[in-house]
């Protein structure tokens, strides 16, 4: 027994207080709980402070960067005689944005009337948590529990990340110097975007995918542009690498991660885990534990901060008594290289293993309008749909703004519309949309601004 | 301190509807639990027989796990979609299970066939999604609703919000519930004294009602349609049944031999088939919304037979493809099948005529009714010594009433005296058959 230690009855005590978490504490304290929100650190979580929102701040800034410094400007009438970058500053107008954010964030959680408490949390039983910062211990009785204590970057035999010479991604980000070269060994969105990145900023990138292609399950059409575009900014590309025959150094080590469950003492609770830690969980993110919920990166689920956004606000309501689950049918996904890369449903391989006859439609880049005024015109919008129904089965676009694009696609596939459904209604001219309404033409044999060989 | 760590793992309940077991049948009736509440089950063990339409169907369990609760007792008619148990089992999962994803596979006779047509198979290949926009799929979750068990309203199949609250509506409402019968009254013991007085009693209970259930049910409403769409006629006529008499007798004993009993049925089955052939509108059925006659190439001959609940008619498929041995050993399965409930519903459905009996049930000949939707069906009464008159003389023949029930709208008097008459030479004949043997 602990002198001083005091035990709070709490109604809704949620751990971690990125994505996942502050939207559950919100949505909870919209249905009317008292919501108490427990982190490490200040609001936000690895997706504001540490993750996305720097990783897709210094990919604006560094496409700016490139897109000053390439021929297209001149060919504009466009010429910018002293073009130089200060990386420190660069690094200070992301801390900036997150810093933004995380205010707001701070703002939402205060104008909710949410708790926040600063430290670290764990199970002393089933209803109970511990939690302890700096400014000393205290016990929480629940009523209910969230965990969204979300996951680390999985470490490789043999690879300890030192932050110098063997990074994580996060620790890249935050890189104080930029290194002459980078090697970056990976083969999911994050790799890409890392080797996008500095590449833009004139470091010599080598990407090392460990995979047959630099994505899994994307439309090989898509990926060819994808790489096209790495190489055309010189980054060095090799698939089917192995860690240990890369020897360059420093090396980003992107392989995905690992549930951040260790110190939650959930045996203390009696909360079970899958194989790699992740808490186990139901469509309604309930724990085998009643009243204990997890959602986001520490269930295990695909590290997206867009999955963890809705199962905290699914938890959030099946506490409150509301049958919901997270069910969606489509997860948009979305790489920003140059071009972009953005997919929701299916990719006609992945259709066809599913055991759907299917048709595809395709419409490059180079005969749209819009693409082409601005500046690009690498680039193109895949469809697959259902050969029986037209329904849609799955969205590849690649070019600009493919990933604020997909949403199209993705609403399309969720209502269940078809070929027809697409190509019936209006599209804004000029615009990349109409991208999207021509390959299902194609996928219909009628694409006006594409010759069919009949 | 050390607080016990949580005491038992908590479990899931998990609940079970009646899954559509095919053939458009949207309700079921319990005919017997094998299992109670707070069993241990093991997954795919036998746990309950529904009856449907016409056949008794196993269902399966459909997890490991405690029986909970039974929702719909023994007797108690469950629509598709009710639930009818709950289990409870350790792990976290689903709250609840589709029904249809579960027990199609499982279901001890799950019927795949068409009438006439062979069995669909559902290939892996053709996975059809449900289409049904986001909120849709929230509300029947909410609902506990299982989206591939909704029937659309639109004809592209998209459901609706208000195909699924339609939907709920309609699983919930009161499966129906026998009504009790009156009780018989007690007599009021005897006013004393008077032998004239009036007994006081109350009016003793006159009738008795029950109402229609099951098997009784179906038939019920099997006939009144069949007798409300189709303009019934009936031809007559006697057939000399001598020469199917000496066949048998001929044939009985190598086909016992065979381990087969070869009664007069298979023989008038095997002989029908080729009259069926040349009047192929015997073999159709009539298409009431398209006002089309569908001829069916197969032949597919329903047995009228009398199971202790009802009338069964249990189907030979392609009895044409059949020899004589097969259709008799066929038969006895089916007759069998019949009366112990045991056969699955493509044995119990899919006819394209229908051959009824009657003459084993007592009574000489009937009128049958068209087991509709089929253009005509034939009874055969019972083969007796009658008195015949044969060039002017007085002989004693074995004789069979025949009686062929039509179609009136596709069918005429004419022809279907034709039928009978080319029916009566092959049965007064059957060596007849020999001729077109291959």
């Amino acid at each position: 027994m602990v002198v001083g230690d005091v035990t709070t009855a709490v109604d809704v005590l949620v751990l971690g207080a990125g994505p996942g978490g502050y939207v559950a504490a919100i949505r909870a304290a919209q249905l009317g709980h008292r919501v108490t929100l427990v982190d490490q650190g200040p609001a936000g979580g690895t997706c504001l402070l540490r993750g996305c929102i720097p990783l897709k701040a210094l990919l604006s800034s560094s496409e700016r960067y490139a897109q000053v410094r390439s021929e297209d400007l001149a060919s504009m009438g466009i010429h910018a005689e002293t073009i130089s970058l200060d990386w420190p500053s660069m690094q200070a107008w992301k801390q900036g944005i997150v810093d933004r954010l995380a205010e707001g964030v701070r703002r939402l959680l205060s104008g909710n009337h949410i708790d926040y408490v600063q430290g670290t949390g764990w199970f002393i039983n089933s209803r109970e948590v511990r939690v302890e910062g700096e400014y000393g211990s205290h016990r929480f009785k629940f009523e209910h529990c969230i965990l969204a204590v979300g996951a680390d970057a999985a470490a490789i035999a043999g690879c300890s990340f030192d932050g110098k010479q063997i990074l994580t991604p996060e620790q890249a980000l935050a890189m104080p110097e930029l290194p002459a070269s980078l090697s970056i060994f990976g083969d999911d969105y994050i790799a890409l975007e890392l080797a996008t990145l500095f590449a833009r900023l004139g470091v010599k990138i080598k990407l090392y995918s460990p995979g047959e292609q630099l994505l899994a399950n994307v439309d090989a059409g898509a990926l060819r542009l994808v790489q096209a575009g790495l190489r055309k900014l010189g980054a060095q590309v090799t698939t089917r690498a192995t860690i240990d025959a890369i020897n360059d150094r420093p090396v980003v080590i992107s392989q995905g991660v690992s549930p951040h469950t260790g110190g939650l003492h959930l045996d203390a609770a009696g909360i079970e885990t899958t194989a790699n830690g992740g808490i186990s969980v139901n469509s309604m993110q309930q724990s085998n534990v009643p009243s204990v919920y997890a959602v986001g990166d520490c269930t295990g689920a695909r590290a997206l901060a867009a999955i963890a956004i809705k199962q905290g606000k699914v938890a959030a309501e099946v506490l409150s008594g509301q049958r919901v689950q997270f069910a969606p049918l489509v997860t948009p996904l979305v790489v920003h290289t140059t071009p972009e890369l953005a997919s929701a449903g299916s990719s006609a391989g992945e259709a066809t293993q599913a055991g759907y006859t299917i048709v595809t439609g395709r419409f490059p880049l180079a005969a749209n309008g819009r693409a082409l005024t601005l500046g690009t015109d690498n680039g193109a919008a895949f469809v697959v749909a259902n050969a029986d129904d037209g329904t849609l089965l799955g969205v590849t676009l690649v070019g600009p703004r493919a990933g604020d694009l997909i949403g199209q696609g993705a609403l399309a596939i969720e209502m269940g519309a078809t070929l027809t459904d697409l190509t019936e209604i209006l599209y804004a001219h000029p615009g990349l949309s109409e991208a999207i309404e021509e390959s299902a033409e194609n996928a219909l044999g009628r694409a006006i601004h594409v010759l069919s060989i009949s | 301190m050390n607080n016990a760590q949580a005491s038992s793992i908590s479990s899931t309940i998990h609940e079970f509807k009646l899954p559509d077991l095919g053939e458009g049948m949207h309700e079921a009736e319990i005919v017997e639990w094998l299992i109670r509440p707070g069993d241990m089950l093991k997954q795919d063990q036998t746990m309950v027989k529904v009856e449907t339409d016409k056949a008794i169907v196993e269902i399966p369990s459909p997890v490991a796990g405690r029986v909970s609760e039974i929702r719909v007792p023994n007797g108690q008619v469950a629509k598709v979609g009710d639930v009818l148990i709950t289990f409870e089992t350790p792990a976290p999962a689903n709250t609840t299970i589709p029904a249809s994803a579960e027990s199609n596979g499982a279901a001890a006779t799950t019927p795949s066939s068409v009438s006439g047509e062979p069995a669909e198979q559902q290939t892996p290949a053709s996975r059809q999604r449900v289409l049904a926009a986001p909120a849709v799929r929230k509300l029947a979750f909410e609902l506990g609703i299982d989206l591939a068990q909704v029937p659309a309203s639109a004809p592209n199949g998209r459901i609706t919000i208000a195909d699924v609250r339609s939907f709920a509506e309609n699983s919930s409402t009161a499966s129906a519930h026998p009504a009790s019968s009156a009780p018989p009254a007690e007599p009021q013991p005897a006013q004393p004294a008077q032998p004239f007085a009036q007994k006081e009693s109350p009016p003793a209970a006159v009738e008795e009602r029950r109402p229609l259930s099951g098997l009784r049910k179906r038939i019920a409403e099997h006939m009144e349609h069949a007798w409300r769409t189709i303009p019934h006629a009936s031809a007559f006529d006697e057939v000399d049944g001598g020469g199917l008499k000496a066949l048998r007798q001929s044939l009985a004993p190598a086909a016992e031999k065979r381990g087969v009993r070869l009664t007069y049925l298979p023989l008038l089955i095997k002989l029908l088939i080729p009259v069926l052939k040349e009047f192929p509108i015997f073999n159709a059925s009539f298409d009431e919304e398209r006002r089309e006659i569908i001829y069916k190439r197969a032949y597919h001959i329903g047995i009228a037979t009398a199971s202790p609940e009802g009338l069964l008619v249990p189907v030979m498929r392609n009895a044409d493809r059949l020899t004589l041995l097969e259709i008799a050993g066929t038969l006895e399965h089916l007759v069998e099948g019949a009366r112990a409930r045991t056969l699955a519903l493509p044995e119990l459905s899919g006819s394209t005529f229908t051959l009824n009996n009657v003459g084993s049930f007592g009574g000489s000949s009937g009128t049958p009714i068209i087991n509709s939707p089929e253009a005509a069906i034939l009874a055969v009464g019972k083969l007796q010594d009658k008195a015949m008159v044969q060039d002017g003389a007085v002989v004693v023949r074995p004789v069979m009433p025949l009686t062929l029930s039509f179609d009136h709208r596709l069918i005429d008097g004419a022809l279907a005296g034709a039928f009978l008459s080319r029916f009566k030479e092959l049965v007064e004949n059957p060596l007849q058959l020999m001729l077109d043997m291959a």
